[in-house]
């Protein structure tokens, strides 16, 4: 499977996800079970895990809401009806697990290319150079935005401005921490652009290293588009037959 | 168009003001506090682009569905589906909040004219973005997102509220709160910036 083939792919089936209900979902759900069990082979307990993890937060904060506060599915209380705890369960049931659906299928879609860097996989998507690039820096400045994180935070420490435990002065000096990590990040952004990126010529190199996207979609990348839309439209047929 | 309004060093500032939302934001979502905060970057970009104002609007806008596409894949599978409320944030960030550039970065700061320049963009950009988002909220997922404004949904539901009532005044009861937070840490980095890094975005000669 190519990268384009996997993000259209990812993007039809999320389309597919949000637009169907019942029978349609238990379809898709075969379909990204296929999908990453022939995709992804073992590994896929792994995107499991990831999607267990984002999800059963989300799951249980969406339980407190609707089971445990409000007591009611959006359904009654659009019909101003009494309304049941069992009726908001079914609901958050029913948002959950098209949810998890799309997590563990993003997942499953990041652990197929999980041997590629994130500059091989841009590089081999078909899309505007100016778009690649910008992806490429996002990620490469969002670790430079962690590492200010930490470079503040030791600098602070040191300074004794902040504590490592948690204590009311750092709540005090916590705004003196935001703006550290903003102009530590900065400072790096300016020193790079001034100084390491045109010693190295960084930026005429990014061009070249992200030229391609040219590759056609394979008979493998068509298989999973046609099955995709396939499962959409019966999905769709059977609960327009039985509306 | 395209080529002189993304230069490098704007390029360079997108991603860093996408890389703040998505960090800031991304906590903010995971502690499921009753605001968002995952607008910091956009409402930066904006100021620190200013002057050109269809360039500033163009870049803060690349800025937000730059980081919400990474939110939104990595964190939070709700945010793609706000892009319009990023609009209109985008909106009133580069034809509201920029404007007030020259206030935030006065020196010494004037405390009243830049508290009631916060409170004006803050409050017209949360009122703004609670009208977009409700309709989404309310149809598209129920009530009830990931975030901690969640609770205040369900407060007026319980108060007997209509759907789309509740989300509409949870929505206004706390996106201007959001909103004013946002543009006032916004403004307060933008004073903290240094003038030659903002010189160097907007290709102007460095001025202190």
């Amino acid at each position: 499977m190519t990268p384009n083939g996997a993000i259209v792919f990812a993007a039809c089936a999320i389309v597919a996800i949000v637009l169907s209900d019942g029978l349609g979902i238990s379809l898709l759900y075969a379909l990204v079970v296929l999908f990453s069990l022939s995709e992804v082979g073992p590994r896929v307990m792994g995107c499991l895990r990831r999607a267990v993890l984002v999800m059963a937060p989300l799951a249980t904060f969406m339980l407190i809401i609707w089971v445990g506060i409000v007591g009611r599915a959006p359904a009654e209380i659009a019909a101003d009806v009494e309304g049941t705890r069992e009726a908001a369960l079914f609901y958050v049931v029913v948002v959950a697990a098209r949810l998890f659906l799309i997590v563990f299928l993003v997942q499953a879609v990041a652990m197929r290319f999980d041997h590629e860097t994130p500059l091989s996989f841009v590089r081999a998507l078909n899309a505007p150079p100016g778009a690649k690039r910008l992806a490429i820096l996002t990620l490469s400045l969002i670790e430079t935005l962690r590492n200010a994180v930490d470079r503040a935070h030791t600098a602070l420490v040191a300074a004794g401005i902040i504590t490592r435990a948690i204590s009311f002065r750092n709540i005090g000096s916590g705004w003196i921490l935001v703006q550290t990590v903003w102009l530590t990040a900065i400072t790096t952004v300016t020193a790079r652009m001034r100084d390491k990126w045109p010693i190295e010529n960084t930026l005429g190199l990014l061009g070249p290293a992200l030229d391609g996207g040219k590759q056609r979609l394979t008979f493998r990348d068509w298989f999973w588009l046609v099955l995709t839309l396939t499962i959409a439209a019966a999905g769709h047929a059977w609960s327009y037959l039985h509306a | 168009m395209g080529v002189c309004m993304f230069t490098t060093q704007r390029l360079i500032l997108i991603a860093l003001c996408a890389a703040l939302n998505f960090s800031i934001g991304s906590i903010v979502y995971l502690i499921k506090l009753p605001v968002y905060f995952d607008s910091v970057g956009t409402i930066l970009c904006a100021l620190l682009i200013f002057p050109d104002r269809k360039a500033a609007f163009v870049c803060c806008l690349t800025c937000a569905l730059t980081s919400t596409v990474f939110t939104g894949l990595l964190v939070n599978p709700f945010l793609p589906w706000f892009v319009g409320t990023d609009l209109v944030i985008c909106l009133c960030a580069a034809f509201l909040t920029a404007n007030f550039g020259n206030t935030f970065r006065a020196r010494p700061m004037q405390p009243v004219k830049f508290g009631s320049r916060v409170l004006i963009a803050g409050i017209v950009t949360g009122v703004t973005a609670a009208i977009v988002s409700a309709p989404v909220v309310a149809y598209l997922f129920g009530g009830v997102t990931g975030s901690g404004s969640a609770f205040v949904v369900a407060f007026f539901l319980k108060t007997g509220q209509q759907l789309m009532n509740a989300v509409l005044l949870s929505g206004l009861t706390a996106d201007p709160v959001d909103k004013t937070l946002q543009v006032l840490v916004s403004a307060l980095l933008f004073r903290a910036t240094p003038a030659d890094f903002i010189a160097m975005v907007r290709g102007t000669p460095a001025r202190v």
